[in-house]
Parts: structure tokens; sequence; C-alpha cells
């Protein structure tokens, strides 16, 4: 009997690690030149926009390569996370997929998660790219993804609520705290800040340090940059944001709306909330909630002289070979396709924000499809000497850690100083395990 | 070894009960047991779900009975079920009990309670609490009227939970269905000689439903129990944990940290400790109501 | 005739509670986003019935149509196979002895503790190794082996309220085991047997995660997972009524399937059941 139970766990123990392991001793397929018939498979995630322009522009692809089939594999935001991991760790990755920024330390930490592009040079013309912009989607100098857009989060404003106090936009950072006692009076506030997903009350107050102190709080390999005393002085201007009334405190938000996003909250669509910190190529949501045409750009928040210097791009989505890959050449012809071709690019409009490869974007530019909040948003952040974000930055146990220190300290549990080792001590913890 | 007498009906071996229970060994063996050893197994590993699982003994449990946020959340799911489980018991009887009134029209009743847990986690749900439970909602504006303060239901983390209890309140469905299927059970004669006795309608629903019921009462509180303790989806829609998480409870502590965190070895010790809860609890359950397990049987 | 009146007074009043957010689910595919998200009146400002058109036919290359009958090939075998193998694991369980059964028993109800989001993992890598994945195997197979060891708690519970005199008789008149079961004991607990059905229907409907993990083609996608192909919290917005009109079609037939079953929740044989 109990030789039995020992022959049963020796199984259960065999069959475990050969699962686990499965990932690590697959093959790469090397790439051999050519185009040959074959299926591939493409995932992405996105809305109804996105999934009809990409569904169109497959069709054209078939229309000029029918020996190469593109099996599309698609679906809403909710879970494709989960499904992705599960894919990846299964070694049953699509050939091609959209992935997001942090993926890449998540799901290829030794940048041989992904198919290394430099080595499909001859299907993927990577020359309409800035060499800045290729580099987000380096690991260990493997080229694992390519960058399809860059966005940066910049504030939007009311203009309504705004004309109706006679108030105009803030420039600086003493604008915006002396706008919250303007707007006291009347129970408005001219921005909105909050601890959820994005993190937004803990990346306004990173822009405003990098800006005065020229640190960045993470670097790009996932040091911490900031010191003790930088996220101290972080937390000290969140808190001068909530005392000066510029931005709701945590309690106040979530009685307010729960924990739904800020374009689901009465309080902004009544105006009461005039303004957001959002990425350019996301604001779609918050203007659709407005009155038509209310919500503007602001300028980005700059220090006194005008240095507006401190505020973050990243890419907003990549595209990734799988590492697994079958039909490395045909993949990267699709994806070639997909970033760079002209009429592709016509279809596929700003549908995953602004092309970053130069060829897709003149495309555009020429049939006038770039107008409206992402373009303005876009143009002032090109303009402004930007930080690219790190990728360790927005890991979801950083935001966990970001949120809480700004929770507790809006909530007066514990003081900035306090709040501030505590969350550099779990940071530098934290970055220390993953980089390993 | 002591021989084992086997009851069963006369000219029927001991084996006719191996083989009707045959589907669920085979189950068993094929998709039960693989995954629980993997995931004690990976319990024991430090794994990111890329580089292969690192072996490391039972440091992550050491870790985990250290780690505050595990005291949090076991304290979350141990508040939230004691006060959840009995306030869902007693409203899905009572439920149950209008529902089986012989009346017309009452099919139409009993879907309509139905209906939200058919909603389940559906978009409605969360945007109705919202505008029950926030500082200007339906909820504090019933209490203005009787002149009591506002209650910050999302914001204060001693009331957060209660938005969640309250949901799962109203999404009484299924323990109020077994109820309904027991109910027809209890004869109508027991009610007649019990009125004829001079009981009231109180007294004999504590004499004769109550006691006629307990079967099914204790089925849907080992149900309802190891529900609430693996609950996740609740406090994922309404408040994502917070406030301070005080709704935190170690399904969200699961799934982050399988998930958002990716330490999949965390996740799965995490998993057994719960797993080992919630043996507790049910052994518990067993106990207090004086069944051993072969009685329950 | 007082007495019945407060009864339907008290019945209308908590179903109202009940179904509210359904009429204003209704409503709101109906509305506009800002209209949807300031107002918990129910009554759209007007109607426009062309979004149900755009939300049956959705941007897929499929119409929900196409969803449904996928939903369908899920759950009719999902159902049939948990109902089947459940009923006779609950007989064995309830009504005869056996060889570690205490440990069989044991595993049953341990089988429920673990969350399944735990499992879905490694069960994911069993089913690729399998070269199953992407195929309704993974989503219906396991019922085959009585895999929701709560319907069979369930069903031992209920089949303990059956007095085992009635076994007793049977067997007098000739019945073996699985006649004794079949024109015995599944007669005596029919009302339960209806709820595990409904209950596989309504969780295979609202389940999400295990197909979204298991199914890859959208051509295979069932309902749960097309009903949320269009909503991307990420992107620049979408209009939410269409997908609310899609989540009031597909509640459809939830709500049908519960109301049809109902009045077998309770008719049945009047005698035994779950006494004592």
């Amino acid at each position: 009997m109990k030789d039995k139970l020992l022959k049963l766990a020796a199984f259960c123990c065999a069959v475990t690690l050969s699962a686990c392991g499965g990932r690590t001793n697959k093959t790469v397929t090397a790439p051999d030149g050519k185009l040959d018939p074959c299926t591939i498979r493409f995932s992405w995630w996105g809305g109804d926009d996105r999934h009809e322009a990409t569904l169109e522009a497959i069709k054209l692809w078939n229309s000029r390569h029918p020996e190469i089939v593109i099996t599309p594999e698609y679906g809403g935001w909710d879970g494709w996370t989960e499904k992705t991991a599960a894919q990846i760790g299964g070694g049953t990755a699509p050939d091609i997929m959209q992935i997001n920024y942090d993926w890449l330390v998540t799901l290829s930490p030794d940048g041989k998660g992904f198919y290394d592009l430099d080595r499909l040079a001859d299907q993927l013309d990577l020359s309409g790219f800035d060499e800045d912009v290729l580099s987000f989607g380096r690991v260990d100098g493997l080229l694992n993804a390519v960058t399809v857009s860059v966005c940066g989060r910049g504030p939007f404003y009311n203009s309504q609520t705004y004309e109706s106090l006679g108030a105009s936009f803030p420039e600086t950072w003493d604008d915006l705290l002396a706008l919250g006692e303007t707007m006291r009076g009347s129970d408005k506030y001219p921005i909105d800040l909050d601890i959820q997903s994005g993190f937004t009350a803990w990346y306004l107050s990173v822009v405003y340090i990098q800006q005065k102190t020229g640190r960045n709080l993470i670097t790009m390999d996932g040091e911490l940059g900031f010191t003790v005393e930088d996220i101290e002085a972080a937390l000290d201007f969140y808190k001068s944001l909530e005392d000066s009334h510029a931005v709701r405190t945590v309690k106040e938000h979530t009685d307010q709306d729960g924990n739904s996003a800020l374009y689901q909250s009465s309080e902004f669509i009544s105006g009461r909330v005039a303004g957001v910190l959002e990425w350019g190529s996301s604001v779609g949501k918050y203007e659709m909630v407005l009155p038509e045409g209310a919500l503007k750009a602001g300028p980005l928040l700059a220090d006194e002289s005008g240095n507006n210097s401190g505020w973050m791009i990243k890419p907003s989505l990549l595209y990734a070979i799988s590492a697994n890959t079958e039909h490395p050449d045909e993949a990267a012809a699709f994806m070639d396709f997909m970033l760079n071709d002209s009429e592709c690019a016509e279809i596929l409009g700003t549908t995953r924000g602004i092309p970053s490869s130069e060829y897709a974007e003149k495309s555009l530019e020429n049939s006038e499809k770039l107008e409206g909040l992402v373009l303005e948003n876009h143009d002032m952040l090109e303009a402004a000497d930007t930080v690219t974000i790190s990728p360790y930055m927005e890991l979801d146990r950083m935001k966990e850690f970001y949120n809480t220190a700004i929770e507790k300290v809006s909530y007066g549990t514990e003081d900035t100083h306090t709040a501030a080792q505590e969350m550099y001590d779990a940071m530098s913890s934290y970055l220390e395990k993953i980089r390993k | 070894m002591k021989k084992r007498t086997y009851n069963n009906p006369v000219g029927v071996g001991k084996y006719t009960g191996l083989l009707l229970i045959t589907p669920f060994i085979a189950g068993f063996l094929l998709f039960t047991l693989y995954p629980f050893a993997a995931s004690f197994l990976l319990g024991l590993t430090d794994y990111d779900g890329v580089h292969p699982p690192q072996f490391i003994g039972f440091e992550n449990y050491r870790e985990l009975l250290a780690d505050s946020e595990m005291h949090d959340a076991a304290l979350v799911t141990i508040k939230y079920t004691l006060i959840l489980v009995p306030l869902k018991l007693i409203i899905s009887l009572l439920a149950a009990m209008l529902l089986n009134l012989e009346v017309r029209g009452i099919g139409i009743y009993r879907t309509a309670f139905y209906v939200p847990s058919i909603l389940g986690a559906n978009l409605a749900v969360v945007i109705m609490w919202q505008f029950l439970f926030t500082s200007g909602g339906l909820v504090n504006q019933l209490i203005g009227l009787t002149g009591a303060d506002a209650v910050s239901w999302y914001g204060d983390s001693r009331y957060a939970l209660f938005t969640i209890i309250l949901l799962r309140l109203w999404e009484f469905g299924s323990a109020m269905v077994l109820f309904l299927n027991a109910l027809r059970d209890v004869p109508k004669e027991y009610y007649d000689a019990a009125k004829v006795d001079g009981c009231g309608g109180v007294r004999s629903f504590f004499a004769i439903t109550l006691p006629m019921l307990k079967n099914v009462i204790f089925l849907n509180l080992v149900l309802q129990t190891i529900a609430a303790m693996q609950e996740f989806n609740a406090p994922y829609m309404l408040t994502g944990g917070g406030p301070m998480r005080s709704t935190y409870t170690i399904g969200m502590m699961i799934y982050n940290e399988m998930f958002r965190y990716h330490d999949a070895g965390t996740a799965n010790a995490v998993s057994w400790l719960l797993f080992l809860f919630i043996t507790a609890a049910v052994l518990i359950l067993f106990r207090l109501t004086g069944r051993n397990r072969e009685d329950s049987i | 005739m007082k007495k019945k009146i407060t009864a339907y007074l008290l019945l209308t009043a908590i179903a109202v509670v009940m179904i509210y957010p359904l009429l204003w689910l209704i409503g709101a595919s109906f509305k506009s986003n800002d209209e949807i998200f300031s107002s918990v009146w129910f009554m759209p400002k007007h109607f426009d019935f062309s979004v149900y058109r755009s939300a049956w036919e959705t941007v897929t290359p499929y119409s929900m149509g196409h969803y449904f009958l996928n939903t369908f090939c899920i759950i009719i075998p999902k159902t049939v196979f948990a109902v089947l193998s459940s009923v006779l694991v609950a007989y064995g369980f309830a009504r005869f002895d056996f060889p570690m059964k205490r440990m069989w028993f044991s595993l049953l109800m341990g089988s429920m503790f673990m969350p399944a989001i735990v499992t879905a993992m490694p069960l994911y890598l069993l089913w690729s190794r399998l070269g199953v994945l992407d195929t309704y195997i993974p989503l219906t197979l396991p019922s085959l082996f009585a895999a929701e060891g709560m319907f069979v708690f369930m069903l031992i519970q209920f089949m303990k309220g059956v007095p085992k005199e009635f076994d007793e008789a049977a067997r007098l008149d000739g019945c073996g085991a699985l006649k004794t079961l079949f024109y015995v004991l599944i007669p005596c607990i029919r009302p339960v047997i209806v709820s595990i059905s409904v209950f596989t229907f309504l969780w295979t409907m609202n389940d999400f995660l295990t197909p979204l993990i298991n199914i890859s083609s959208v051509e295979k996608y069932p309902l749960s997972l097309a009903l949320r192909l269009s909503s991307d919290s990420t992107g620049n917005g979408y209009e939410q009524c269409k997908i609310i009109a899609m989540s009031v079609i597909g509640l459809i037939p939830s709500a049908a399937v519960f109301a049809a079953a109902q009045k077998k929740f309770i008719s049945g044989i009047t005698a035994g059941g779950l006494t004592g």
C-alpha cells in the first residue's frame, strides 16, 4: 500500500515538473529567408473599433498573400493578461501577439520569452523607427517587441466648468494649487487623481519630483532612481494637492465613485470634477461622456521658469513574435505589414494610437486621419523633454506600493516620512528580487 | 488489522458502491489529483511562471505566516464568512417559505427572486450598488430622512465590507432553490395538527419546519461557507479590496499573487492555507451539527 | 383573503427590489454613456432599437446566434454528463458501504475546497499535453466524472432523506441496485435533479475564465466570451449601450430556463424526501 502511494507521488512529481519545464526545452525555429504557405495566429485585445479595423487589415493582407492565412484571436481586455500568461507558460502562444509594455518584464525577464526580432531583418523593416523607440522593446539587448505607438499622460480639462468659473487651465504647479483654492468655494475640483490601477495620484507626484530633481523614479534596468527624500517630497506634494482642494481626498473619491473609473462617475459627467490625467491614446472615453468639444487638452504642468520636463512617455502597445513560432519569416512579414504598410495604416487609423513607424504616420498624415486630442497630446509630449517610463514602474506589485502609500497618507494613518520609508524599502527589495 | 464489516443490504457486496462511484474515482485521478499535486509542489517553489521553479521548501509558508497582508486577508475572510453565512441562510429560508405559498402567479415571483443570482457579476449590479451606496446614494438619502448622519459605505474601512455582504445577501437564489426543494417534504398534516394543538405560526416554524429541514440547512451551511471563504468576485468588482485592505479577501490575494504579481509559488501556498482553513471550518460544522462523517455520507 | 393580499404585497415589494437592476439594464441599452452613469432611473430618454440589431450582428464575422449555438454545444453535454455522473456517485455514497468509503468521501469534499484559479493552470497544461486545447473537451469532459463535488454532496443529502424502507420494498419486488435508483430514488429527489441541471446551465452561461483560457478561436467562443469582446477599458472608449444590449440578449435563455424549471423545484412526490 505504502509502496503504491510512493509510486503515485513520484509519478505526480514527474508529470508536474515535465509540464512546468515544458517551456524551457523548446527549440527556436530559425528563419529560412523565404515565405512559405502556412497559417499563422495573431492575437490582440481591444474594443470594437480596433477589432473591425484589424479584421479589415487582415482581409487586405489575404488579398495580397492568399497563401499565408492569418487566424485572428481577439477579445476584450478583461482576462487577456491571464490568457496570454497561460499560453506562454504552456508553450501554446499565437505566432504574433499584441503585448503590453510591462509584459516584457513579466513574460520575458531574460529576453528569451519572445523571438529575437533582429534575426528577422529580412522581412521586418525597422528603418521607420527611431532607435529610442525601438529600444523600448529590447530586453537584455534582444529585440523582443516592436513599439506600435508611443503615448503619455497629460492633463485634460472640462472647459465648460472652467469657463463658468472664469478660470483658465493651470500652467504651473502653483497655478493648480491656487485653482484648488478658487474652486473650493463652488465645491468643484480642477482635476482628479486616483489610486486605482492607473495610479494617477502617484504618477503626477512622480512627474513633479522628476521635473524638480532631474532624477527618474526607476531606471530602465529597474534600479530605484529616487531617494527616500524624493519619495517623501512626492507624497508631501500629493498631500498638498489634497489640502488645497486641487483633488478629492482618497476617501471622498471612494465615497463618491466607489471603485469605478472616472469616466463612469457622475461627479465627472456633471462637471464637478473638471479634469483628468489620462493617456492621450485613450482619452476618448472621457470625451464621450461630456458635451461635444467640452474636453480640452491642457498644458503639461511646468515650474515657474517654464521647465516642463519630467513628463513621461511609454510604448502604448507592442507586437511580439512567439519564441515557439514555426513560421518566423511569415510572422515577421505580417508584422511588417501591420507596422509599415501605408494602405494598412490607413485602415487601422489611430485604433492603436499614433503609429511610431514613420511610414505609417506619413500615410495617416497624408490621408488627414490625424486629429483631435490624441494628436494634441502627442505633439505636446513630443515637444517636451520627456522621460521614458521604465517597464518596472508599471508592474502591478509596484502599483500596489504606490497606492498603499498614497492611501495611508491620505487617510492620515501614517505621516509622509514613515510612508516614504516603507515604500522605499518595499520597492527596493521587490526590484532586487525580480531583477535577478 | 481489524477486519471491517460492510453494512450493506442483503445480497449486495462491498464492491457495488465502489463501482457506482467509479466515475468520481476516475475523475479524481485524472483531473483533481494532478492539479492538486502540482499546486502543492509549486507552493514549495519560487516560481514566476517563466523561469523554471526553484525548490525552496516551506519558505513561502513561513513568509506568509509572518505577512501582514496574509493576516489581514484571513481576518477579513473570517469576518465576512461569519456575518454573511448565517444571514444568508435566514433570508433564503424566509424567501423560500414565502415562495412555497400556493398562490396564483407564484412562478413569476420565484423567477423574480432568482434574477439577482442570474445577473451575478453583470455591469448592472456594480452600477446599481454605486447608485445605492455612494455618498449621495439612495441608502444615504433614506438614512438622511430619519435624521441620522450619512454613512460612508465605500470610503470607510469599517463599513466597506458590508456593501459586499449586502450584495451577496441579495443574491440568495441558489440557497433558496435548495430550501424550496426540501420544503415540499414537510407534510401539511403536521402544521394542521400543530394548529389544533394551539401552536402559532412562529412556534410551529421552530417545532416543525426547522427540524424537518435540518439536512438541507446543513447542506446550505456547508456550501455557503465554502463559497464565502473563497470569495473573490464581489470585492474585485465593488471595492478592489480597499479601503485599507478592509475588503481584501484571501480569494483576492490568491488572484493578485497569481495573475497580477506573477508569484505562482506564493499563490499556491496561499491556496493551500485557504484549503486548510476551509477544511477546518467544514470539520467544525460537521462537529457542531453532531454529525460525524460516517453519518453524513 | 386579507392574508393573501398581504402575501401579494410582500412578494411584489421584494420582487421589485430583486428585478430593478434588470429593468435598469434593459433601459440602459437605450442610453448614452453619460446617461447610464448619471441616473439610477431605468427609463431611457428615447428608444432606438437599432442598437439590438448591431448587438446581434457583433463586430466579428459571426452573429450572436452563432455564439449561442456554441454555448449550447457546451451546456447540453455538460448538463447531461453532470447529472448522470453525480447521481450515480451520490447513490453509491448515500446507500452503500464499501472499502475506503470515508477516504473517498473526504476527497470528494476536499476537491471543493481548492479555489478554481489555482487548478486552472495545471489543468491547462494537462489539456495542452493531450492536444485538446481550443476544443470543448476541457469544458465538458470533467463533468462526465462527477467533477462538481458540490452536486454530489447535494444529492447525497437529499437521498439520505428518502427512507431506506423504500429501497427495501423495491428490492423485495426484485429490483436491482440500478432499478432501485431509477424507480425509487430518482423520482423522490427529482426537484434536486432539476436544480442541478439549472445550476449547471446558469453557471456555464456565466463562466468566463475557463473558456477564456482554453478556447482561442473566435469562431468557437461561447457567449460569455463574446459578450466581453467589445469592452476594452484600456482603450479609447466604446458605446456602453451596445455591450449592455448584448448582455440583455444573453440573459434571456437563463431567465427562460429558470422560469420553465421553477415549477419542478417543488412538485414531485410528497412522501419521503428530507424528513429526518
